[in-house]
C-alpha cells in the first residue's frame, strides 16, 4: 500500500470510529440518564472536605443506579471543584449545566457560593444544597438539607452552660455569610442562657497567623471560644490556640469542626474541643453503624475520615432521588409541589423528612478525644428551625 | 503587664520569623542582583520536607538535611539553566523565576495535591517566658534565628569567602581579574540563599498551613521588608524586618489583621515612595 493511500485509510478508519463512538453515546444517552453536577471542594480551605464527599457521592450513586435509578435513568455523576472563590465556581458550574447538559446540582461548598449559584440558576434547574449552614435558605428549585444553628447551637450552648460553666464567650470566624449569621443566632442563645460576648471577630480567607486574636480571648478572659472558622482556617487557628496552652482553660466549639479537620488540629491540640452536627462516624445507633461498615467495605481503612459534610453529600443524592420520585418528573415546578407536601428518605441519620425547608433531626455533642471524637450529648429530634412559606 | 508581654513575644516571633525567610531573597537580591519569585516555592519546598519526613516516621529534625538536600538540588538546577545568564539583571530574573515559581508550585500540586496539609506539632507545650506561658517552640525559634544572624554577621565580616563576595559585589570584573571564580561564587551564594529559604520552610511548617500556594504570601513580605529595609546588609534586613512585623503586630492587635496587612502596605508604598533606597543603603 502506498502512503498515501495508507494515511488516507487510517484517517477513514478512525473517522469512522470516532463517529461510531459519538452514537454510542448518543444510544446511552437515549437509553436513559440523568447527568447531575456534583459541586464539592477540592481546593482551598475547604480542600480537605473534598475527598470523603466524593466517596459518599459515589456510593450513594452506586445504591441508586443499582436500584434502576433517578425515575429510571441512571445517574452520570459530574464532579465540579467548587471551593474557590463563588465567581469561578459559578463559571464551572455554567460549563457543566448548558455545556454537558447537567439537569440536576448536589452542592457541599460554602454558602457564599451558595449565593452566587442561586443566581445563576434562578430556579431553572433543580440545586440541592446539602452541608451545615445558617437557615433561611429558600428559593424555586433550591432545597437546603444541612443541619443549622437552631439545631446545632440551640440545644447545645445551654447545656455546655450548665454542664461545663461556658458563661464567656468569644466568637471567631472566617468572613462572609454563614459564619456572621450562625453567631447572630449563636448570640440569641447565649443570652438566653446567662452567658455573655466578650469577643467577635471575623477573619479572611487568607489568614494564617491568629496571635493577635489569641492574645484577644485571653485578654478578654473567655471561658468558652464558638469556632467558625472552615477547613484550613480553622486547623491553623486550633493548633496555635493550644500550643499557648489555652486548651487548657477555655473550652472550645465548632459546627464545623469535622473528622478531617479534628484530623488535621491533630490529638496534641484538641484538649476541651466540641462539635456539633447531625451525623458522627462515631455514632453508634445501627444506621449510623451500617453506613460506616458500607462505607469501609468499599474505599478500605485508608479512606477520609467519614463526617457530616460527605456523609451529606450521600443524604442530598437519596434526598433528590426520593423528591423526583414523588414528583414523576425532574421539572423544577413539579419537585417544588412535591418538596411542599413532604419528602421522606432513608438517611444514615434515620427516617428524614423534609418539608417546605425543615428537616427535624438527631443533634450529637462530641467531644474530642485525642484525633477522633465522643458522643457526649444527643438531642433527640431537632428541628432545623428554616421554613420556607 | 502580662498582655504587654504577649504583645512583646508575638512581636518577636514574627520578627524572627521573617527575618529569617526573607534572607534567602536578600541574598540573591542584594549580593547577585537576581529577584528571585520562586524563593517562597523553596520556603514551600522546606515544609514539605517536614511532611515527607514525618509521613515516613522519622523525627522532624532529618527535615533540615532533607530541605537543604532538595532546595540545592532545585537551586542548582535552576542557576545552571536559567539563572547564570541573567546575573545583575533584575528584571529579567523576575520574568524567568516568576516562571519556574508557576512550574514549581504546579509540580507541588502534582506530588502532594491541591489541598492544604498540617504537619505534627514539635515540641508542644508552654514555657515561662517574661512572666506568661508561652509556646516553647516559638521560643526556641526566636533563639535559634537570633543567635544564627549573630553568626552569619560575624562570619561575613572575617572570613575569606565574605570578602570575595563583597569584592564580587562591588566589581565583579576587577574580582575576576584578581584571580576570584566569581561564576562559582556567584552560584554558591545563589544556591546558599534558596536553601536558607528551605530551612526556613522547616523551621515555620510547624506553625503555619503546608500548601502548595503558601510561597506566595512569603514572598511579598519578604519585598516589603526588603523595600523598607534596603539592600545589601543585614543591618537592612534585620531594619525591614522590625518595621514591617512590628507595624504588623501593633496593628492587627489593636485593630484586626486586615489593618496590620493595609499598614504594612501602606509603609511599603511610603517608602517606595519617598525613600527608594531604604532606611539602610549604602547605594
Amino acid at each position: 500500500m502506498h502512503r498515501r493511500d495508507f494515511m488516507k485509510t487510517a484517517t477513514g478508519l478512525v473517522a469512522a470510529g470516532a463517529f461510531a463512538q459519538i452514537g454510542a453515546i448518543r444510544q446511552a444517552a437515549a437509553a436513559g440518564s440523568v447527568k447531575i453536577g456534583i459541586l464539592i471542594p477540592m481546593s482551598g480551605p475547604a480542600g480537605l472536605f473534598g475527598p470523603s464527599s466524593k466517596d459518599c457521592a459515589e456510593l450513594a450513586v452506586d445504591q441508586i443506579n443499582a436500584g434502576g435509578g433517578v425515575l429510571g435513568q441512571k445517574i452520570e455523576p459530574i464532579y465540579v471543584d467548587a471551593g474557590g472563590a463563588p465567581a469561578g465556581v459559578t463559571q464551572s458550574a455554567l460549563k457543566v449545566w448548558k455545556g454537558q447538559g447537567a439537569r440536576v446540582f448536589i452542592g457541599m461548598h460554602d454558602s457564599a457560593v451558595r449565593g452566587a449559584l442561586v443566581n445563576l440558576f434562578k430556579g431553572q434547574v433543580p440545586y440541592v444544597y446539602t452541608p451545615v449552614y445558617e437557615g433561611g435558605a429558600c428559593g424555586k428549585g433550591l432545597y437546603a438539607i444541612g443541619e443549622t444553628p437552631s439545631q446545632q447551637l440551640k440545644p447545645v450552648i445551654p447545656w455546655l452552660a450548665s454542664s461545663k460553666g461556658a458563661s464567656k464567650w468569644y466568637l471567631i470566624g472566617n468572613d462572609y455569610n454563614w459564619p456572621r449569621d450562625t453567631n447572630k443566632a449563636a448570640k440569641g442563645y447565649i443570652a438566653a442562657s446567662h452567658g455573655t460576648i466578650v469577643g467577635e471577630e471575623y477573619l479572611p480567607f487568607a489568614v494564617d497567623n491568629f496571635d493577635s486574636n489569641l492574645a484577644k480571648i485571653k485578654q478578654t478572659g473567655a471561658n468558652a471560644v464558638l469556632v467558625t472558622l472552615v477547613g484550613g482556617a480553622s486547623v491553623g487557628f486550633n493548633r496555635a490556640f493550644a500550643s499557648f496552652g489555652l486548651s487548657d482553660s477555655v473550652l472550645r466549639l465548632g459546627t464545623l469542626i469535622e473528622e478531617n479537620t479534628l484530623a488535621g488540629i491533630g490529638a496534641q491540640s484538641s484538649k476541651n474541643l466540641f462539635s456539633s452536627a447531625g451525623f458522627f462516624a462515631a455514632v453508634d445507633t445501627p444506621t449510623v453503624q451500617a453506613f460506616d461498615k458500607k462505607y469501609a467495605d468499599k474505599f478500605g481503612p485508608k479512606a477520609p475520615a467519614l463526617n457530616t459534610l460527605g456523609e451529606s453529600c450521600y443524604d442530598g443524592l437519596l434526598f433528590f432521588d426520593a423528591l423526583a420520585k414523588k414528583a414523576g418528573s425532574l421539572k423544577v415546578a413539579d419537585l417544588d409541589s412535591a418538596a411542599d407536601k413532604g419528602v421522606s428518605y432513608d438517611s444514615p441519620r434515620g427516617k428524614l423528612t423534609y418539608k417546605k425547608g425543615e428537616v427535624a433531626s438527631n443533634i450529637y455533642l462530641a467531644e474530642a478525644s485525642g484525633a477522633s471524637f465522643k458522643i457526649v450529648k444527643t438531642f433527640a429530634n431537632v428541628s432545623s428551625g428554616a421554613t420556607c412559606a | 503587664m502580662e498582655f504587654f508581654a504577649t504583645y512583646v513575644l508575638n512581636f518577636a516571633f514574627a520578627f524572627a520569623s521573617m527575618a529569617f525567610i526573607v534572607l534567602g531573597l536578600a541574598i540573591a537580591f542584594g549580593l547577585l542582583g537576581v529577584m528571585n519569585m520562586a524563593h517562597g516555592e523553596f520556603v514551600a519546598i522546606g515544609a514539605y520536607s517536614v511532611l515527607v519526613v514525618q509521613q515516613a516516621g522519622l523525627p522532624f529534625i532529618l527535615a533540615v538535611p532533607l530541605a537543604i538536600v532538595a532546595c540545592a538540588i532545585v537551586g542548582a538546577l535552576i542557576e545552571w539553566l536559567v539563572i547564570r545568564h541573567l546575573y545583575r539583571r533584575p528584571f529579567d530574573t523576575l520574568l524567568a523565576t516568576w516562571g519556574i515559581a508557576i512550574l514549581m508550585r504546579k509540580g507541588i500540586e502534582v506530588a502532594f495535591g491541591r489541598s492544604f496539609r498540617s504537619v505534627d506539632p514539635v515540641m508542644p507545650g508552654t514555657i515561662k517566658a517574661f512572666g506568661i506561658d508561652y509556646p516553647s517552640y516559638r521560643v526556641m525559634l526566636i533563639v535559634l534565628v537570633l543567635a544564627f544572624f549573630v553568626a552569619l554577621y560575624l562570619w561575613y565580616q572575617r572570613s575569606n569567602t565574605g570578602l570575595r563576595i563583597k569584592a564580587m559585589v562591588q566589581n565583579p570584573g576587577l574580582a575576576a581579574a584578581l584571580g576570584v571564580d566569581t561564576s562559582s561564587l556567584s552560584r554558591m551564594t545563589f544556591i546558599a540563599g534558596v536553601v536558607m529559604a528551605g530551612i526556613a520552610g522547616v523551621l515555620i511548617a510547624p506553625l503555619v498551613k503546608v500548601a502548595p500556594l503558601m510561597g506566595f504570601d512569603y514572598l511579598l513580605n519578604s519585598f516589603f521588608i526588603l523595600v523598607v529595609g534596603g539592600l545589601g546588609s543585614i543591618q537592612g534586613l534585620l531594619t525591614g524586618a522590625a518595621v514591617i512585623s512590628g507595624g504588623d503586630t501593633v496593628l492587627s492587635s489593636i485593630f484586626n489583621q486586615s489593618a496590620g496587612y493595609i499598614g504594612v502596605l501602606l509603609i511599603s508604598i511610603l517608602f517606595l515612595w519617598m525613600r527608594p533606597n531604604g532606611i539602610c543603603s549604602d547605594r
